[in-house]
C-alpha cells in the first residue's frame, strides 16, 4: 500500500485529496470548518477526481467514505487541518493553532502532536485547498463558457483573473503568509510545495486553453510562475485598498510576458 | 505520489503510467518524423525520394494522433524535444548520406527497436487493464503494424546491403535505447 510510504506532510495532502468524498459527512461538521469557506465554492460532486489511484484504502481497510461513522486517518487529519485555519490570523501557522482547532472539533489538544511542530502539514493543506477551490472556479467557468452562457476570455485577461482570485485566497492569512513563504521552502517541504505549484500552473493554462505539445509547454508555464511568485511577493507588500497595486502589477506582468511572446513570434 | 489539484476527467486512469506512455510514444514520432525529413533532405530527389516520402506521411499522422493524446490526457512532453529534433534529422541525414541502402538500413533500425517498443507497451497495458485503455491500445498496436510495415520496407529496399550494416544498425538501435529511456523520464 502505497500510503504507509508516505511522510506526515504528504498524508496531509493525501487528506485533502479525500476532502471531496466525505464531503457529505463534512457538511455536519460544527461551525469551526464553515467559518473557512469565505469563498463561495464548496466541493462539489461534479469534480473532476483528484487522485489519479482511485478510492484509498484506510488503515482499517475499509473504504473510509461510505456513510460508516469510523473514518480514517487522512479524514481526521483533515478535519483538524481545516478547523485550525480559523486560529491562523492569531496563531500564525503553528502547533498552537492546529490544537485549537482539535479543540473545536472535541478532541484533545495532544492531536496535534500529530503533525510537525513547524506547521508545515497545516500550510500545505491549505495550498491544496486553495487549489482545489481554484481548479473548481475554472471548471466552473469553463462550463459556462461551453453553454453559452459566458463570453471566452481572451488569454491574458483568462491568466490575470485566475491568478488573481488564487492570490485573493490567501488575503484573510496575509498577516501570517510570509512565515508561511518561508517555511514552504524548507528542504524537507520543497517536493510537496514545488509540486502543488506547478500542477496548480498547469491547471491555470490547461482551462485557458493551452495545447502546446512542444518547448512552448515548458516556456509558458515556466513563465506564469514567475508572474504568480512576484505577484505574491508584491501582495505580501502590498498596503493599497483592495491591494489594487497587486493587480496592477499584475496587469503589468501578463502584458509583458504576451508581449515577449509576440516579439518572439515575430522574429 | 505525486499531488496534484485536478487531473481533468481522467477517473481511474494510471497516471504515471499513461504519462509515460504517451510521453515516450509522442517523443518517438516527433523523432522519426525529423528522422525521415533528414532522409528526404538529402535523398528527396533520388529514386528512394517516394517511398520515403510515403513513410514520413505516414509517421506525420502518427505525431498528429499523439498531439491530441497528449492534450486529451494533459501528459507533459518530453523536455529533450529540442534535442530530439536536431539529433533525429542528423541521423536520417547521416545515414541518407551513406546512400538509399544506408537509409534504408537506418529505417529498419529504428522501425524494428520502435515495434520492440510499441509491443512491450501493448503488454503492459494489458496487464493494466485492456479495457479501460482499449481506445490507447487500438492506436498502439495500428501504429506497431505501420512501423512493421515500414522496417519490412526497409528490408525489401536492400537495407542489410548497406555499408557496415550490423554495426550501424547495433548502434542506431542502443541510441534508440537510450533515447526510450530518457524520454520516459524528463
Amino acid at each position: 500500500v502505497v500510503r504507509c510510504q508516505l511522510s506526515p506532510p504528504q498524508r496531509a495532502l493525501q487528506a485533502s485529496a479525500v476532502l471531496r468524498r466525505v464531503s457529505d459527512e463534512q457538511k455536519k461538521e460544527p461551525s469551526a470548518s464553515s467559518s473557512q469557506q469565505q469563498f463561495d465554492s464548496h466541493p462539489t460532486d461534479q469534480q473532476p477526481e483528484q487522485e489519479p489511484q482511485g478510492p484509498i484504502p484506510s488503515y482499517t481497510g475499509q473504504g473510509g467514505q461510505e456513510s460508516e461513522d469510523y473514518e480514517s486517518e487522512e479524514q481526521l487529519q483533515h478535519r483538524i487541518l481545516t478547523a485550525a485555519l480559523e486560529f491562523v490570523p492569531e496563531h500564525g501557522w503553528t502547533a498552537e493553532a492546529i490544537a485549537e482547532g482539535a479543540k473545536t472539533l472535541g478532541l484533545s489538544v495532544a492531536a496535534a502532536g500529530m503533525f510537525h511542530s513547524d506547521g508545515s502539514e497545516l500550510i500545505l493543506h491549505f495550498v491544496s485547498q486553495c487549489n482545489t477551490k481554484l481548479s473548481e472556479l475554472l471548471e466552473q467557468e469553463q462550463k459556462r463558457v461551453q453553454l453559452g452562457e459566458a463570453e471566452k476570455k481572451p488569454t491574458d485577461q483568462f491568466l490575470r483573473d485566475a491568478v488573481e482570485a488564487r492570490l485573493r485566497m490567501l488575503i484573510p492569512y496575509i498577516e501570517k503568509w510570509p512565515q508561511a513563504l518561508s517555511i514552504l521552502l524548507l528542504p524537507h517541504n520543497i517536493p510537496s510545495s514545488l509540486n502543488l505549484l506547478t500542477s496548480m500552473i498547469d491547471d491555470i493554462w490547461h482551462y485557458a486553453g493551452d495545447q502546446s505539445t512542444d518547448f512552448n509547454w515548458y516556456t509558458r508555464r515556466a513563465v506564469l510562475t514567475g508572474i504568480y511568485n512576484t505577484t505574491e511577493l508584491v501582495m505580501m507588500q502590498d498596503s493599497s485598498p483592495d491591494f489594487e497595486e497587486t493587480w496592477r502589477f499584475l496587469e503589468n506582468r501578463v502584458a509583458d510576458a504576451m508581449n515577449m511572446d509576440n516579439t518572439a513570434n515575430q522574429v | 505520489l505525486r499531488l496534484c489539484s485536478t487531473r481533468g476527467a481522467l477517473d481511474g486512469v494510471n497516471k504515471p503510467v499513461i504519462d509515460r506512455v504517451i510521453r515516450v510514444d509522442h517523443a518517438g514520432e516527433f523523432g522519426a518524423n525529423r528522422i525521415y525529413a533528414g532522409q528526404m533532405a538529402v535523398l528527396g530527389r533520388s529514386t528512394a525520394g517516394p517511398i520515403i516520402q510515403q513513410m514520413w506521411n505516414q509517421e506525420k499522422d502518427h505525431l498528429k494522433k499523439f498531439n491530441e493524446l497528449m492534450v486529451a490526457y494533459r501528459v507533459r512532453p518530453t523536455v529533450l524535444l529540442p534535442f530530439w529534433n536536431v539529433a533525429g534529422f542528423v541521423l536520417g541525414a547521416g545515414t541518407a548520406l551513406l546512400g538509399k541502402k544506408g537509409a534504408m538500413a537506418c529505417t529498419v533500425a529504428v522501425e524494428e527497436s520502435i515495434s520492440d517498443h510499441y509491443n512491450s507497451q501493448i503488454r503492459t497495458l494489458m496487464q493494466e487493464d485492456p479495457e479501460k485503455y482499449k481506445e490507447l491500445l487500438q492506436v498502439i498496436k495500428q501504429f506497431r503494424d505501420d512501423e512493421r510495415e515500414h522496417h519490412d520496407i526497409g528490408l525489401e529496399h536492400d537495407a542489410e546491403a548497406a555499408p557496415a550494416y550490423s554495426i550501424l544498425k547495433t548502434a542506431i538501435q542502443l541510441g534508440c535505447k537510450a533515447a526510450i529511456f530518457l524520454s520516459e523520464r524528463i
